[in-house]
């Protein structure tokens, strides 16, 4: 019998965000590299599609300097633009009809956050910038806790992605609560995503394992020792989690089973 | 006429266009989002778009984010 091969079995395993379809399960973030070229290599290690970008003022005194499309082509990845930085819902609608101004990309990750420490989403403001944008015609992909009761929500609201934290934003701690992640997965019919606070590989495969459609990261290659082989670690990390939630895992028991038949020496 | 780019204070003739302005300032039209006064100018609209006196400009790129 031929194996199934890795690309037969992704060719099979798509899925879709608002009816757009996508076989990688890691969307990598481009904040915080040494270089927009490291940058742009990471991207191609992780064998990404969809690309978080922000947006801010030009800076006037470098006239003409590359910008950040010069290193994504938003021909090959979806960008995913992001309100990163707001404070209310007023400022993350602003933001997301100035990225959508740039005729290049309709999706949003909403981000509205609380305060400057902890960078936790302000739910009731997330929750009205998502009634607003889904209107609106955006497909809005929404950063959220990982609180159950938000979480559908934000479903509710029409989201068409929900993306509770594993733990805050560039804390690298992993999912400190996968019981909530699997409560969440129960209960909501959209694309659930973790989003943030993933520091490793192996965060990144306990986080597929759990079931989720794919994990979103930034910091964990960009400020990785060696971001290029994380990013080649991360693509793994994903694949291999995803398969492993597929493929079922065993029952944990409290004492062992023999591997080799114990008898017929 | 006086204009706020981006925050910053700067002097310019009259009658200058939104278009003209992003040239003159040297910005890469092609990425650049342009609000005036807090309301989006689309990029087809920005070459028949006058600037006033005390217009409050901003421009907006793409960066790196996660």
């Amino acid at each position: 019998m031929m194996a199934e091969t890795m690309e037969k079995i992704q060719a099979q395993d798509t899925y879709k965000i608002n009816g757009k379809l996508f076989t990688s399960r890691l969307l990598v973030g481009t904040g915080k590299y040494a270089s927009n070229e490291l940058m742009a290599q990471c991207l191609e290690a992780s064998g990404t599609e969809i690309v978080t970008i922000a947006l801010r003022r030009v800076n006037l005194d470098n006239k003409g300097e590359k910008t950040l499309l010069d290193f994504v082509d938003p021909k090959r990845y979806t960008l995913l633009p992001n309100t990163a930085g707001c404070y209310s819902a007023e400022e993350a609608i602003r933001v997301a009809h100035l990225a959508r101004a740039t005729g290049i990309s309709d999706f949003v990750k909403l981000e509205v956050l609380y305060d400057e420490k902890t960078l936790l989403p302000d739910p009731i403001a997330t929750l009205e910038a998502t009634q607003v944008l889904v209107k609106e015609g955006f497909t809005v992909m929404t950063y959220t806790s990982d609180d159950p009761v938000m979480a559908q929500k934000l479903e509710q609201a029409g989201a068409h992605a929900v993306m509770p934290a594993g733990s805050p934003i560039g804390s690298g701690q992993g999912v400190l609560n996968p019981n909530n992640i699997r409560i969440i997965l129960e209960k909501l019919k959209c694309p659930v995503l973790i989003d943030a606070g993933v520091g490793s590989a192996s965060d990144v495969a306990v986080a597929m394992e759990l079931g989720v459609m794919a994990v979103l990261l930034n910091t964990a290659i960009a400020h990785a020792k060696d971001p290029l082989k994380m990013a080649h670690a991360m693509r793994h990390a994903t694949e291999a989690g995803r398969l492993s939630y597929l493929a079922g895992r065993i029952p944990k028991k409290l004492y062992a089973q023999a591997s080799t038949p114990q008898k017929d020496f | 006429m006086e204009l706020t780019i981006n925050g910053e204070n700067k002097k310019f003739d009259e009658g200058l266009s939104l278009e003209e302005l992003i040239q003159s300032l040297g910005v890469r039209k092609e990425t650049v989002v342009a609000e005036v006064n807090r309301k989006i100018v689309q990029a087809g609209e920005r070459s028949r778009f006058k600037l006033t006196h005390g217009d409050q400009v901003e421009l907006i790129q793409f960066v790196g984010g996660g």
